[in-house]
């Protein structure tokens, strides 16, 4: 068994706290959620296949491609191009959240610069995101880890931290609803209150299910479509496996803003020739990054897209290979990077400068975002360091080959199984398809033992029975 | 403050379409740029002849406004219309994102955006699409021309489509005699200045799907110059053109620091900020009297005052004789502290008439963590009690959006921001 020491991240003010039963608190779990209401926003979706254009769509802070051809062929309304609400809703909760002091700091008081040299790091100085706690004990070698109540989980959050649901529209328009019930399976868009940046969120699809931090078919999808409605290329989402600097395991996505492009974002690529039509998704390479990595984007359905990188997550999971996923782009780019420094560390392998610096290489640090503790640190940070810090994060060349091979072998199979097996032992059987209540998938291979929800469970107020009837 | 509900007992759904436009502005839409804009954008920084000088040239170019909302086309030539099989008036006003479409390289597009982000130039290879849907591949080079008070007055965007067989492609190119600007203009040393980008973009090396249905084209040097020799060419006439001696430059006069400094707001910044749809202004507590650097559209609409009328004066004229004083003393001290603070006060248009102003104020930081703005948001609320109700988000809901907008973006670009250094060759 293979353990690092870190200190944790406090991503809510409840994670600090013991909680006694009954809490009274007005969390999400099951003492608080009866009769709670929460914003609800509820995106459209495309029921009919073919081109998806809200991914490359949207008008840009700056000069930004957006498709061509008429919105008659594809039935979508250019009103629904060009929405921004949830972005506006968003960034309005956030600021709201604010005004209130739900932040354990103010994340724009921290100085940040973009480092000299070509590919642009961007360092910030904050030395309140961590915590002068005792650094704890974290398993890295086990990707796949059985979730434990007892432990902090997002059912613990305070409702004032929970921004909005998120789920599906039956239609192809969205919604928003000021107040609604929380609904039997929700996902939630909640704060992190030590914030990497401005606009800092977690995503948790299905949270009241209590999911580990694993990914799956419909809670990619999810994700994708948090931010293809966002639509805007600078809100980013970003996942950690358990293994690759994830705190907590409950399933979630982060997200927040920055109005500036990623090191990552403008590595260079080289095509890989896998898939196209198969999968109907472009796969890339990365080049010149200190990170080896693929880069999936999108060709003509946002489902395509999810269903290749899923499989591809799932593979990894189940060989125990800890990785990190970057959505950019608006969901029409994501950034798959297996990882090994967790591991390298606890075997003494990293050099001890870099870890006197004492960032946790995560997806944002990947990606070029990196947060620095101490000033000195942040005051001597060059290209150089941040391009050493992230070698140290990427597999070899050999084993990136191999896995490479693997992934993409599993992103685009057809029609296969995943057997996916728990620690305790019980095997839960996945179907490639995934469940999607109101879209009928080319190819839906539902087993019998795939009938827990599915965070993208149409939202129909009263729905999901249980006399769970809509107010105002 | 809750909504209530409707008699049906659902719960209300706030209409995501806001109306448009109206004194609140409208919510998770953008308003495209007016006619007048477009017209002004050219007359204001060119001459009557620039009709003239710009059509006597072959080339396929575009000339965009980065300082109005989304960043439209102001200007495009013959060869850019015929290229693009569009008519004129279905590209004037809007961004030329319309060109690109599904098998576009993304990080193409993202290099793009960090030219415009970073105000300088670039050249790319990237695959348009006709208005009839036909793929091209495009030599794309694009530029910047400058005020001299530093502000980017337009893009200049070159488009040279690139022939699928190369052994076409060798013409010869009369090129200007090195380090020889043909304009004349001084290319000053700076900071901030960086060289044109030729790094050309598209997957060169790839080994690509047979499956794909565009061969990626491959760029030769001769190709490279001529999109150079365009760029360079429809930038002299620019400069020649000008309204005001000297006023339009091709290089950058002040860096982008310095434009801070001066009160000037960068056009990447106005960018982000044209887009909200809220009255709004921004004022600079580091110059003397905190003054207003920015004014939207909407407050002019509110306010009856036109931007320059308002840009460099202390909002304290939107006061007058019945607005209270107390209200006045907790927006000073609010600012003294750093805080935002949200006050109802009585202000006057500039037709002297009076309005209840719902006004939030709050401070905003650069990357460097400290203050460099601070956000006004007005809000009319005369015609009610309360703040607005009904079929858009709640008007404090608004106005925080228009802050979270405007924190994003001025931590980003306000000044330097976060943006690559580029030190400027030495000329021999």
């Amino acid at each position: 068994m293979l353990t690092i020491k870190r200190v944790e991240t406090v991503v809510s003010i409840n994670q600090q706290l013991d909680q006694a039963p009954g809490c009274g608190r007005d969390c999400l779990g099951n003492c608080c959620i009866p009769g709670a209401k929460l914003p609800l926003y509820t995106f459209g979706v495309k029921r009919t296949s073919g081109f998806n254009k809200r991914a490359h769509s949207g008008s840009d802070d700056h000069c930004v491609p957006e498709d061509t051809g008429d919105s008659d062929d594809y039935g979508n309304s250019d009103s629904q191009q060009d929405n921004y609400f949830l972005d506006e809703l968003l960034l309005a909760q956030w600021e709201d959240r604010m005004v209130r002091g739900l932040f354990r700091y103010d994340v724009t008081a921290c100085e940040t610069k973009m480092l000299p040299g070509e590919h642009g790091f961007i360092a910030q100085l904050n030395e309140g995101r961590h915590l002068q706690k005792r650094p704890t004990e974290f398993r890295v070698d086990q990707v796949l880890q059985t979730f434990d109540p007892k432990k902090f989980n997002f059912t613990k959050v305070g409702q004032e931290e929970v921004l909005f649901q998120f789920g599906p529209s039956e239609d192809d328009i969205s919604e928003y609803y000021e107040k609604a019930p929380v609904l039997a399976s929700p996902n939630v868009v909640a704060i992190n209150v030590s914030p990497i940046e401005y606009g800092h969120v977690l995503l948790v699809p299905r949270v009241l299910d209590r999911l580990p931090q694993r990914i799956d078919q419909d809670s990619f999808l999810l994700a994708l479509h948090f931010a293809a409605e966002a639509n805007n290329p600078y809100f980013r989402l970003g996942y950690n496996s358990l293994g690759a600097f994830a705190t907590i395991n409950h399933l979630h996505f982060q997200a927040y803003y920055l109005a500036a492009p990623f090191p990552i974002e403008r590595a260079p690529t080289t095509r890989v020739a896998y898939g196209r039509k198969k999968g109907g998704v472009k796969v890339y390479e990365l080049t010149k990054f200190p990170v080896r990595g693929l880069v999936f984007e999108i060709c003509n359905s946002m489902e395509d897209l999810s269903e290749a990188v899923s499989n591809a997550c799932i593979y990894l999971q189940n060989e125990n290979i800890p990785y990190n996923v970057l959505i950019t782009d608006r969901g029409s780019r994501v950034f798959l990077l297996p990882q090994c420094f967790a591991e390298r560390q606890a075997r003494g392998e990293v050099d001890q400068e870099i870890l006197d610096t004492q960032v946790n290489p995560a997806v944002w640090e990947i990606s070029g975002h990196i947060v620095l503790k101490r000033r000195t640190d942040f005051e001597l940070a060059t290209e150089e360091y941040a391009w050493k810090l992230l070698a140290e994060v990427s597999l070899s060349h050999e084993r990136f080959e191999e896995v490479k091979a693997a992934c993409l072998k599993a992103a685009f199979e057809q029609n296969s199984e995943v057997v996916l097996a728990d620690t305790d032992g019980f095997s839960t059987v996945l179907s490639n398809g995934g469940t999607y209540n109101c879209v009928e998938r080319a190819n839906p291979t539902l087993k019998g033992s795939q009938k827990t929800n599915s965070s993208m469970d149409a939202v129909v107020p009263g729905n999901h029975g249980e006399g769970l009837s809509v107010e105002g | 403050m809750s909504l209530g509900s409707t008699s049906s007992g659902v719960p209300e759904k706030l209409k995501m379409d806001g109306g448009s436009g109206g004194r609140s502005g409208s919510f998770g839409k953008r308003r495209p740029a007016k006619l007048e804009e477009l017209v002004e954008s050219l007359s204001r920084a060119y001459n009557e002849k620039i009709g003239h000088a710009l059509g006597q040239h072959e080339y396929n170019f575009v000339l965009s406004d980065p300082r109005l909302p989304d960043h439209p086309i102001v200007f495009a030539s013959e060869g850019f219309l015929r290229m693009s099989g569009y008519e004129r008036d279905e590209v004037l006003g809007r961004n030329c994102r319309f060109l690109q479409g599904p098998d576009t390289d993304r990080g193409t597009v993202v290099e793009i955006r960090d030219a415009i982000r970073e105000e300088r130039a670039c050249q790319v290879r990237i695959l348009n699409y006709t208005k009839q849907g036909a793929p091209f591949w495009n030599l794309f080079h694009m530029a910047p021309i400058f005020a001299s008070d530093g502000r980017v007055i337009h893009y200049v965007g070159v488009q040279t489509p690139i022939a699928p067989d190369l052994a076409s492609q060798a013409v010869p190119v009369e090129l200007p005699a090195e380090g020889v600007v043909e304009d004349g203009a001084v290319s000053s040393e700076l900071e901030d200045q960086t060289p044109v980008e030729m790094r050309l973009n598209g997957g060169g090396e790839a080994k690509v799907d047979e499956e794909d249905d565009a061969e990626p084209a491959m760029v030769n040097e001769d190709l490279k110059k001529k999109a150079a020799l365009a760029v360079q060419r429809v930038t002299g006439e620019l400069t020649q053109s000008c309204r005001v001696e000297g006023a339009v430059l091709q290089n950058r006069r002040v860096g982008l620091s310095d434009c801070a400094a001066n009160g000037v707001v960068s056009s990447s910044l106005m960018l982000s900020l044209t887009r909200i749809q809220q009255s709004l202004v921004l004022a600079d507590p580091s110059l003397p009297d905190t003054p207003i650097v920015h004014a939207s559209d909407v407050f002019c609409e509110l306010t009856g005052y036109s931007r320059e009328e308002v840009v460099g004066r202390n909002c304290r004229f939107l006061q007058g004789p019945d607005t209270d004083p107390e209200a006045v003393r907790e927006i000073r001290e609010a600012i003294q502290a750093e805080k935002p603070c949200t006050v109802r006060i009585l202000n006057y248009r500039k037709d002297n008439t009076p309005f209840w102003n719902h006004l939030h104020v709050a401070p905003v930081r650069s990357a460097t963590g400290k203050v460099a703005y601070y956000v006004g948001v007005q809000l009319d609320v005369s015609d009610a009690d309360i703040p607005m109700r009904g079929d858009t988000m709640s008007a404090n809901a608004k106005q925080l959006s228009a802050v979270g907008v405007v924190r994003v973006a001025v931590r980003s670009l306000q000044g330097s921001g976060l943006r690559r250094s580029f030190k400027t060759p030495q000329p021999n």
